[in-house]
């Protein structure tokens, strides 16, 4: 019989090998969290994610707000004593959540990621106004006016083309993702 | 002739029984050729295990042994011994190491086992051209080098010198006493670091039996136990001992002052010719002649001029001197380095004003040092109302040194206690990841801290800045960490930042361990024979090891292991002579060639050449038995006793027995 | 002319336009030569490694193969697709596995990728290819008097990639000297503007923002020079937002690097794209009115 996989165990598989040490290998010490400037907006520290995931709380960790708080200045990761890649755990979480379709509702993170990767799949490059309805309705009114406010002042600055750029190959870079992910047709 | 073989399977316990089938393996040795009985034992190291070796030998007319069972590090001597006692040559036996070169290294039942007896077939086949060898006795040479003034070289070499055993004492800088003469108070007792130490320094500048060469470095080791040979360069002071009175006129007349990067740690200043602190053994001073305006510009000789000694103790020609000393074993006890605090640039050493080493600090606490005891700022006027000691500075940490250091949880303990003692109003946190108070009296002196008041933060800091966001901060340094017991990132606004830095090996640590033919580790420090067993010992015979040169200690741990080194240097010098093993090369002169190739390998100088009959020849007393030459050799000639192709051959034809037996069955064309 | 293939990303068709304009008029006038890789596409940004890594890496390798064809160092003016680079670079050449497979995917596009590539940020062109002495004798118009806050932020210098420091570089600080500015040491200069939590997390990122401009104006910098589209855009941009959020009066000038650079070798502001930017850069005009030295 397989041994189950618990969780934390399909964490750490999600790291390619050649990303630091082992998330095991914490020893606890909060450099990270010391070092973070958006700890203030997260949950629950790295830390104490990290000693989260540890103790297997699957539903708590998929729930917290950290990793799509993570600005990936991997002020963390240089100082770590322990070797960790802690800024890639946090991407290594987002996908995981992402897959598994949980994370915190009211999040713009994933949305936003979900556009721009479709968006990609469409042009090749990216192009903001594409992007801004996955985000500008969680900012309430007044910052809707004031998105659209800075907005056309880029534009008469010159400063935002009104049209995206197309790549011309962009067939054969759809088929190279195909390549990758050989299900479905990307939209 | 026909062999007699007796072979020995050892359970160890369940070391290695529980994952090698050693009723299986004693069963199969009983059927190999040679072999006259094997058994398999619980523990062969014990007496009646040996016992058993013993009576076989005597009962059945054994004339060959095998011990299959731990590395021959431990226990080669026991069975050795044991067929001694039985009436064999001590060389007639062979070992096998099935538990760390086997059952430890896997939880595979029938691959350990597998494993095991082409170890034991591997030993039987080696055994059989095992030839009888005499120990070659050495002569102890009676006098002792120690390497190192610290407490640990002071240590050891008292404890010698009272033993009646002479010993050359040989220190680097112009004084003894290493880094405990830096110190204020030693944990956790508090005694005064000096008022326990300068006793110990002036016993070793009187003793009869103690040669004192300050301010002098080892430049070459030859010979080995026994018999080393030893080359001391004793650098030019300028200032003749002989005359000299040690008043110190010279020094107060001295009109120059550099800053004292040494023994003040940077912290305060010096004359050019100086003592490094007023209780220095030698009491001597010593023209540092980099900074010396008359060595750089041919002017000034104040101090010759003040001198008040006839004849006058300054002398400006003096050279170094080259000294040559025999003595038969050697301590190193040279110490440790503080870890360079300004590879970690986010804690701001050198850019930010305040935030001091741990050495600093003690040379600011200490009463004779440069602020006379006054714990303040860089401004030396102001002391701080608030202080962070920052912990594992350094250490426990991927990037610098994955240890830990030991001492420095301890001395920050400390510090903090320093300060609520001289400044009561000030604010004291201890950052640390885990507080490490192991040792006696060391745990009820962290409940003193705790009780003083002390805040401790349990979090590693992340760094220290002095970029102010909210008033309270500004002019501050602002010390941010995760307070991890109540996880929030805080920020503190303090006036001062003492680090706490990892111990770490000489930065010469490399070039000490090649010069003197041992071992260093990863990190520099130089590696004990034994971990646990042996710590004092080294991989070569006749060199010591004392202090923190073998890995961070305080100073209880410092002197117990500088007493230790010297009961081992005396034990065998009471002994008066040693037996070697006999393990040497001897070249075969009626074939060899004369081509010489061996005389340079040598790295013993152990080779001489007889230009009258153009051979080369051995030299056993020198030879250390390395098999160097015997590789070399163009000719095959040379041969290594116990080492011989005879014997390897038939170890490699052993362990793989069931290959050869496979490859069999495959028709040759 | 030395060359390079220059891949300039996403934002330096859009929000970014200056830096372009002025990466490509600094260089020439240095004597380089800024060639833009043909057919670029995005490099996918940190959002794509939400989502698929081996796809952020697919993307990112398209753009590398493209500049194996041209056989030039491959020089990216923005941090984000810096890293990418350097790194999707770097594991290529660790793993095979991961070669093939991508290079599988790069069959379609007919490239290939055999490796290794240059993978260069564009400051480090101009301090490691120019230096500072040559640039320091192209300089005809010294940025006297001014006070530039050299902002390095994240992306070049982390995560770590040999033994260079990444707490308190100074190569920045000895490019605005060599072009006769007067550079700011102040602690923030390598702490993080928020990236693209501006968008997904604006409270977080603004917070970031004002910390750094707190930083830059309490030690009176005149200027912020930047070297990433991104942190230019936070700085800048939302400079408005920061203030209205904070209650302060920031109006801090945010230039990219090249803008400055050109302006010291004499280059006429408005080919440098100064004049499209969102917080005013009169304070400056002494520097732009100076007459030329030479
Ligand atoms: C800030 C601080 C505070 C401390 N506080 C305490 C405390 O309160 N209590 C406590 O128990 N411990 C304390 N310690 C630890 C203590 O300092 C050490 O345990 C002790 O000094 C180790 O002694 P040692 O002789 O091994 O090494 P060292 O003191 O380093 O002495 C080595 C000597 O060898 C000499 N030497 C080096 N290389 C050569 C060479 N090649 N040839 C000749 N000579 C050489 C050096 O010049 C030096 O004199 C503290 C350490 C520090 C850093
Ligand atoms: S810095 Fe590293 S070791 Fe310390 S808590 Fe964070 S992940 Fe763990
Ligand atoms: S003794 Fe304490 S301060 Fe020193 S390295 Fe160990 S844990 Fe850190």
């Amino acid at each position: 019989m397989a041994a189950k996989l618990t969780f934390s165990k399909e964490i750490a598989n999600l790291l390619y090998a050649m990303h630091g040490n082992p998330i095991k290998d914490c020893i606890q010490c909060g450099t990270c969290s010391g070092t973070c400037p958006a700890v203030e907006f997260m949950d629950h520290s790295p830390r104490e994610l990290i000693a989260m995931i540890g103790a297997n709380l699957k539903d708590e960790v998929l729930h917290s707000n950290t990793y799509w708080s993570c600005a990936s200045c991997y002020y963390c990761n240089v100082r770590c004593p322990a070797g960790i890649d802690i800024a890639d755990l946090m991407y290594a979480l987002k996908r995981y959540s992402m897959w598994k379709d949980q994370y915190k509702k009211d999040l713009i993170g994933p949305k936003f990621s979900e556009s721009f990767v479709k968006m990609i799949m469409r042009t090749g490059r990216s192009f903001e106004p594409v992007l801004a309805p996955s985000y500008i309705f969680k900012y309430g009114t007044r910052g809707i006016i004031q998105e659209a406010q800075t907005a056309s002042a880029l534009v008469l600055k010159g400063r935002l083309p009104l049209l995206p750029k197309k790549i011309k190959r962009l067939e054969n870079l759809k088929r190279m993702v195909r390549r990758i992910i050989p299900i479905g047709e990307p939209s | 002739m026909s062999e007699k073989v007796g072979v020995y399977i050892c359970h160890c316990g369940t070391n290695i029984a529980k994952t090698v089938d050693v009723e299986e393996v004693a069963l199969w040795a009983g059927e190999q050729d040679h072999v006259d009985v094997a058994r398999e034992y619980k523990f062969m190291c014990s007496s009646l295990g040996q016992e058993l070796i013993e009576e076989d030998i005597k009962e059945k007319g054994l004339t060959k042994i095998v011990v299959a069972s731990c590395s021959p590090h431990m226990h080669e001597k026991t069975f050795r011994t044991a067929c001694v006692r039985g009436g064999l040559n001590p060389f007639m036996f062979e070992m096998a190491n099935i538990r760390e070169h086997d059952s430890w290294t896997t939880d595979d039942r029938e691959a350990a086992t597998l494993k095991a007896k082409a170890l034991t077939k591997a030993a039987i086949e080696r055994v059989i051209h095992n030839q009888p060898l005499e120990p070659l006795p050495v002569e102890i040479n009676p006098n002792t080098l120690v390497v190192g003034g610290g407490i640990a070289g002071i240590s050891a070499a008292l404890e010698l010198a009272e033993a009646g055993n002479h010993v050359y004492l040989v220190e680097r800088e112009p004084s003894i006493g290493g880094h405990m003469a830096q110190l204020d108070k030693t944990f956790p007792t508090l005694d005064c670091s000096a008022c326990i130490l300068t006793p110990k320094m002036v016993d070793v500048g009187q003793h009869p039996n103690i040669t004192l060469l300050t301010y002098s470095e080892v430049e070459a080791v030859g010979g080995y136990l026994g018999n080393f040979d030893v080359t001391v360069r004793k650098k030019a002071r300028y200032v003749d001992e002989e005359h000299c009175t040690g008043c110190g006129i010279c020094i107060e007349k001295c009109p120059y002052k550099v800053v004292d990067n040494v023994f003040e740690a940077g912290l305060g200043a010096r004359k050019v010719i100086y003592r490094p602190f007023p209780q220095a053994v030698p009491k001597y001073p010593v023209i540092d002649t980099e900074n010396c305006v008359y060595f750089q510009r041919g002017k000034c000789k104040a101090c010759q001029i003040f001198c008040p000694t006839d004849p006058n103790s300054i002398d400006f020609e003096q050279q170094d001197e080259i000294l040559q000393i025999v003595v038969g074993n050697i301590i190193l006890a040279t110490g440790f380095d503080l870890f360079d605090v300004s590879q970690i640039p986010q804690y701001g050493y050198g850019r930010l004003a305040n935030v001091f080493t741990s050495l600093e600090f003690e040379r600011m606490v200490n009463a004779s040092g440069p602020t006379d005891g006054k714990i303040v700022l860089r401004d030396l006027e102001t002391p701080p109302e608030s202080v962070v000691i920052i912990h594992c500075v350094g250490s426990r940490d991927e990037n610098y040194h994955k240890y830990c250091s030991k001492v420095c949880c301890m001395y920050s303990l400390k510090f903090a206690h320093l300060i609520h003692e001289r400044l009561p109003e000030a604010e004291v946190y201890n950052c640390y990841i885990d507080m490490r108070t192991p040792g006696k009296g060391y745990e009820e002196f962290y409940n003193r801290l705790l009780e003083e008041g002390t805040h401790f933060i349990r979090g590693k800091v992340a760094e220290v800045s002095d970029v102010a966001r909210i008033e309270e901060e500004e002019g501050k340094l602002i010390v941010q960490v995760a307070d991890t017991l109540i996880s929030k990132q805080r920020r503190i606004p303090v006036d001062m930042v003492i680090l706490s830095p990892a111990m770490e090996a000489r930065n010469d640590s490399q070039e000490v361990s090649q010069l003197f033919r041992m071992g260093c580790d990863f990190d520099g420090f130089f590696v004990e024979r034994h971990p646990k067993l042996d710590p004092v010992a080294t991989m070569t015979e006749g060199i010591y090891i004392a202090g923190a040169c073998q890995g961070p200690k305080d100073v209880p741990d410092t002197v117990s292991q500088g007493a230790a080194a010297a009961a081992r240097v005396a034990s065998f010098i009471s002994r008066g002579t040693v037996m070697m093993e006999p393990i040497r090369a001897s070249i075969n002169q009626e074939l060899c060639s004369g081509c010489r190739i061996c005389n340079t390998m040598c790295p013993y100088n152990a080779i001489v050449f007889h230009e009258d009959s153009n051979v080369s020849e051995v030299i056993t007393a020198l030879c250390q038995g390395c098999g160097t030459c015997v590789a070399a050799c163009p000719s095959g000639i040379i041969t290594g006793a116990h080492f011989t192709n005879d014997q390897l051959l038939a170890q490699i034809e052993g362990i793989l027995w069931d290959v050869r037996s496979n490859l069999d069955l495959v028709p040759v064309e | 002319m030395k060359q390079y293939a220059y891949y300039p990303g996403c934002s330096l068709e859009s929000l970014a336009k200056s830096y372009h304009l002025s990466s490509i008029e600094a260089a020439r006038e240095l004597g380089l030569e800024l060639k833009e890789i043909e057919d670029w596409n995005c490099c996918g940004a940190t959002a794509y490694f939400h989502v698929d890594e081996l796809l952020a890496y697919t993307l990112v390798a398209r753009n590398l193969a493209l500049a194996e064809k041209e056989n030039l160092d491959f020089v990216a003016p923005c941090s984000g697709c810096y890293k990418n680079a350097y790194f999707t670079n770097d594991y290529l050449q660790q793993d095979p596995g991961l070669a093939e497979h991508i290079n599988f995917a790069l069959e379609e596009d007919n490239l290939h990728i055999s490796g290794p590539i240059n993978v260069r940020h564009l400051i480090e062109v101009f301090v490691e290819d120019v230096g500072f002495e040559e640039i320091k004798k192209h300089v005809s118009r010294p940025l006297k008097d001014l006070r530039v806050a050299p902002y390095y932020g994240c992306q070049l210098l982390r995560p770590k990639k040999d033994s260079e420091d990444v707490e308190n570089p100074q190569f920045f600080e000895d490019l605005l000297s060599a072009i006769g500015s007067d550079p700011v040491e102040y602690g923030s200069k390598t702490h993080c503007c928020g990236s693209s939590l501006i968008i997904t997390n604006r409270e977080a990122a603004l917070d970031m923002v004002y910390k750094l401009l707190q930083d830059a104006a309490n030690r009176e910098a005149d200027v912020i020079a930047t070297i990433c589209p991104l942190c230019n855009v936070n700085l800048e941009l939302y400079q408005k937002q920061v203030n209205r959020e904070f209650g302060t009066d920031f109006s801090m000038p945010v230039m990219y690097f090249t803008q400055l650079l050109g302006l010291a070798l004499g280059v006429e502001p408005g080919r440098l794209g100064i004049g499209k930017d969102f917080v005013s850069t009169d304070s400056m005009q002494f520097i732009m009115q100076n007459p030329q030295s030479s």
